[in-house]
């Protein structure tokens, strides 16, 4: 081998069908042509959603969002009961798994040992990785008798002025509900509040505790508040899951389409009833009320996931250019 | 330009050579002519387009979304900017090496050496292990690898590594080599070895290499370009630009009053 | 007290809060699988994996078709959604400035956000309503919508992560693109895409959801993709609600079942990577974010 014997070949090789540049532009053709199709799936998806349920848009209109009576038999069907008990029971497992999850992703992040933090963060995921039959068949047979014998009681005992803590409870209801939908979304939120808690230079922290703040006020000081829109986004995103939760929640919130101020009673929402009757319904109207409620709680998931991905995003551009 | 020069044959030439990302003109106009089995280095302040320079040579800057060159870079004599000229077949025939060593991660020392000629087609073993052989003793790393061919690339150290990187490209004997601060991210002791290395390769090639390491390129090149934000300030002898340059720009530069 | 005794005091009981939550976070987990090895796992023998399940009253009885239906349709899903779910992935880490690959991002932002019973009407639509049966076709389908987001997902982050000189390394020899995509970036990082590719799968294994109207379930073993087919999942559910003691306990075994197989594919899966993927895919987003800031930051 010495340089004479460099030889040049600059345009195409004829042992190949195409030139490198066309092999280069199918392979990205193809590749464009996958991304398309996944983008038609989820546009025929709200295409077919809407057709379904047009019969029901046009039998019923605003009213469907409006009223809440609810008859498979009579044919009159009003969704403001489904609406309310997703957004009640959603509601109340924020309140919950939020403030829960941010200190879990407090101590994991910032307390504890390396390792131990590892194998907590691992656990945590462990629980998104049950599925939520699980949580259904635990919820049915472990929580509510749970919460019919011991927290519902101790709540009317001790908040009972309040009308939502009024009433008996059957251990199956929005309560029950709630706390399951709680327990599934703490994950979701605990590993992102982590990784938002992760991107906090050290070097604050470390300015923090070099003024005399204790760990407490450091966090407070340093991660905590400089975190907040992340948390928001993550705690956002926690709700969109608790919304379109089906299985564990159909399993335990009763399946009563009636709006009661006590989160006791049994309630229903919209992925429950889609979930207990869409197999069993005949008639052409009840199938398009039920793809009616598909389509509300599509709208709701999408803003909701809409805002949080905005939130993140925000966020995220906020800590790029810092 | 110079006597010495007009002798020797050309391997590459660029002329009036300029190069964009999106509206950032990058590279402005340059016209070099490189002599066979030389070393060439070029200089000049960080984001003086240097690199940019050196990619365009075998067209890959062009890969970079919203990069786009024009102008005329004659390779032995043929525009390698011609209409006609596949870029990814041109990129067969120069050889290149990066700043940070990038052997394959998934790829043993041996296949690494190899793959391009595996492109080309030759698959007969025999003759691949004699490749990789002559390469790596060319690269100055076949005693230290003889015996563990395949071990992954990356299980090398750092200026390993980038031996492997100088082997992998000379695998299919390319007219010209490509080095984009080749010893930047190497500790002295393996800068030094890549630096002999270079010396020994210049019997074969022509290098060109880009530095920010002036008393390398004084080391090391035959001839120096110098750059300051996309243009060619000067071109020559390394032993001029670095003891009696012509321009004022060039003396403030090599003297370390300017960048 | 003196208010700095005050303040370590507020330390103190945050501390303590602290240690309390990630407790009370935890508690659920643990009651959970000793609930279901107490119930679940006593009630597993051999048949439950070897028969069908027998008519109410009678002893015996097993899941087979269950757990061969959820293997079968999960497989549906994965040959469906894996390639296209990589592509888009590969689509997403190579080619992601364009306005396609910004409106394929959105897409698949969505696709994960949207519950996974809407899935279910839309392949009962798509499938079920026009072939005029509930199937395995469907199940699968709509199993396959599950898997998609998650697989693309994991894809483009794993392929972001891959420094951008290794593919001008593969674009300086002369490859072509689409084989330094795959010869060399893909084939590199094989192992990683397969995890993320694994947990998508365990994820869809446990979907109870878009499976209830569209591979309906069946009491029967079934291998026609046309007809109806029994899961796990499903199976779990028609039992739980049902009055029978005896089929309640078949639910609990089923539920230790299926909890196995999917934290057994879940964990295994991370192992096979390496420690440092423990923290699952946060730990890549975060070294990813934290280049990002680098790059901006120079």
């Amino acid at each position: 081998m010495n340089s004479s014997s460099h030889k040049l070949q600059l345009s195409g090789d004829k042992k190949y069908l195409l030139s490198f540049k066309s092999q280069d532009s199918l392979s990205k053709l193809l590749l464009r042509s996958v991304a398309w199709t996944v983008i038609g799936l989820l546009t025929i998806m709200i295409i077919l959603l809407t057709r379904e349920s047009f019969i029901a848009i046009e039998e019923f209109g605003l009213e469907f969002i409006t009223t809440s009576y609810w008859n498979p038999v009579l044919e009159e069907f009003g969704g403001l009961a489904f609406i309310y008990g997703t957004l009640v029971t959603s509601f109340i497992a924020i309140l919950l798994a939020a403030p829960l999850s941010i200190l879990v992703a407090l101590f994991i992040q910032e307390v504890c040992p390396d390792w131990i933090g590892k194998t907590l963060g691992l656990l945590v995921e462990m629980i998104a990785a049950i599925p939520s039959i699980v949580f259904g068949l635990w919820g049915l047979f472990f929580l509510a008798p749970i919460v019919r014998e011991y927290i519902a009681p101790f709540l009317r005992q001790t908040f009972g002025f309040l009308p939502i803590f009024q009433g008996p409870s059957f251990g199956i209801g929005v309560l029950t509900a709630s706390i399951i939908l709680a327990i599934m979304i703490v994950p979701t939120i605990t590993s992102l509040c982590r990784e938002v808690f992760k991107v906090v230079p050290s070097h604050q922290r470390e300015a923090a505790l070099a003024l005399g703040a204790t760990r407490f006020e450091m966090m407070k000081i340093a991660v905590f508040s400089p975190s907040l829109s992340g948390i928001i986004g993550a705690s956002v995103l926690g709700l969109g899951r608790a919304l379109g939760e089906t299985m564990a929640v159909a399993m335990v919130i009763g399946n009563s389409p009636a709006i009661v101020a006590s989160i006791f009673a049994p309630g229903a929402t919209l992925a429950s009833v889609i979930a207990n009757e869409y197999a069993e319904s005949t008639s052409d109207m009840h199938v398009a009320a039920l793809c009616l409620i598909g389509l509300v709680l599509f709208v709701i998931t999408f803003i909701v996931n809409f805002i949080a991905r905005g939130v993140i995003w925000h966020y995220t551009r906020k800590q790029g250019n810092r | 330009m110079n006597e010495k020069q007009t002798e020797q044959k050309v391997t590459l030439a660029t002329k009036d050579l300029h190069a964009w990302f999106d509206d950032f003109h990058a590279v402005k106009g340059i016209s070099v002519e490189y002599p066979e089995k030389t070393i060439n280095a070029v200089i000049g302040p960080s984001g003086c387009g240097k690199s940019t320079y050196l990619r365009c040579l075998n067209r890959i800057h062009e890969e970079v979304p919203g990069a786009k060159a024009s102008g005329e870079v004659s390779l032995l004599g043929q525009n390698i900017y011609a209409p006609h000229v596949d870029p990814v077949e041109l990129r067969r025939n120069i050889g290149m090496v990066f700043q940070k060593p990038n052997p394959f991660p998934n790829m043993t020392i041996f296949e690494n050496v190899v793959i391009g000629l595996k492109l080309q087609g030759y698959s007969k073993k025999s003759y691949l292990l004699e490749v990789a052989e002559h390469c790596l003793k060319k690269a100055a790393l076949w005693e230290e690898v003889k015996d563990k061919l395949n071990r992954p690339g990356t299980s090398l150290s750092g200026g390993q590594q980038q031996r492997l990187c100088i082997a992998r490209a000379l695998a299919v004997n390319p007219p010209v080599l490509l080095m984009d601060e080749p010893t930047s991210a190497l500790d002295p002791i393996a800068s030094a070895k890549i630096e002999e290395l270079m010396t020994e390769l210049k019997k074969e090639f022509t290098v060109i290499v880009v530095t920010h390491n002036m008393q390398q390129a004084a080391r090391i090149a035959d001839y120096t370009s110098f750059l300051v934000l996309g243009e060619l300030i000067e071109h020559g002898l390394s032993s001029q630009i670095f003891t009696n340059p012509k321009e004022q720009k060039t003396e403030d530069y090599v003297t370390g009053r300017f960048g | 007290m003196s208010y700095l005794q005050y303040r370590k005091l507020k330390n103190i009981l945050f501390l303590g809060s602290l240690y309390m939550s990630a407790l009370i976070a935890l508690l659920p987990l643990f009651l959970i699988l000793q609930y279901l090895i107490l119930k679940g796992a006593t009630s597993l023998n051999l048949d439950f994996f070897l028969h069908d399940p027998s008519p109410v009253g009678e002893a015996g009885g097993g899941m087979r078709h269950a757990i061969v239906g959820t293997l079968y349709m999960v497989g549906i899903g994965s040959l469906i959604s894996v390639p296209i779910g990589l592509l888009c992935g590969i689509y997403l880490a190579e080619f992601g400035r364009g306005k396609t690959a910004k409106i394929l991002r959105f897409t698949i932002d969505m696709l994960t956000g949207i519950p996974s019973i809407i899935i279910g009407i839309f392949a009962y639509i798509l499938i079920v309503a026009p072939l005029q049966s509930f199937s395995a076709l469907a199940g699968g389908f709509a199993l396959s919508i599950i898997i998609l987001p998650i697989v693309t997902r994991s894809t483009e982050e794993i392929l972001k992560l891959v420094p951008t000189h290794i593919r001008e390394a593969g674009l300086a020899l002369g490859l072509p693109r689409w084989r330094v995509i795959f010869q060399i970036i893909v084939k590199g990082n094989f192992k990683s895409l397969i995890t993320g590719i694994m947990l998508a799968v365990s994820r869809a294994a446990g979907e109870t959801a878009p499976l209830l109207f569209t591979a309906f379930g069946n009491m029967y073993l079934n291998f026609q993709i046309s007809e109806p087919m029994a899961s796990l999942p499903v199976q779990i559910y028609t039992y739980a609600i049902s009055p029978f003691d005896q089929w309640q306990e078949q639910a609990w075994a089923a539920a230790f079942v299926l909890i196995t197989i999917v934290l057994g594919i879940n964990l295994v899966s991370r192992a096979l990577v390496n420690n440092k993927m423990i923290i699952g895919q946060s730990k890549r987003v975060i070294n990813h974010t934290r280049l990002i800031r680098k790059k901006k930051g120079n």
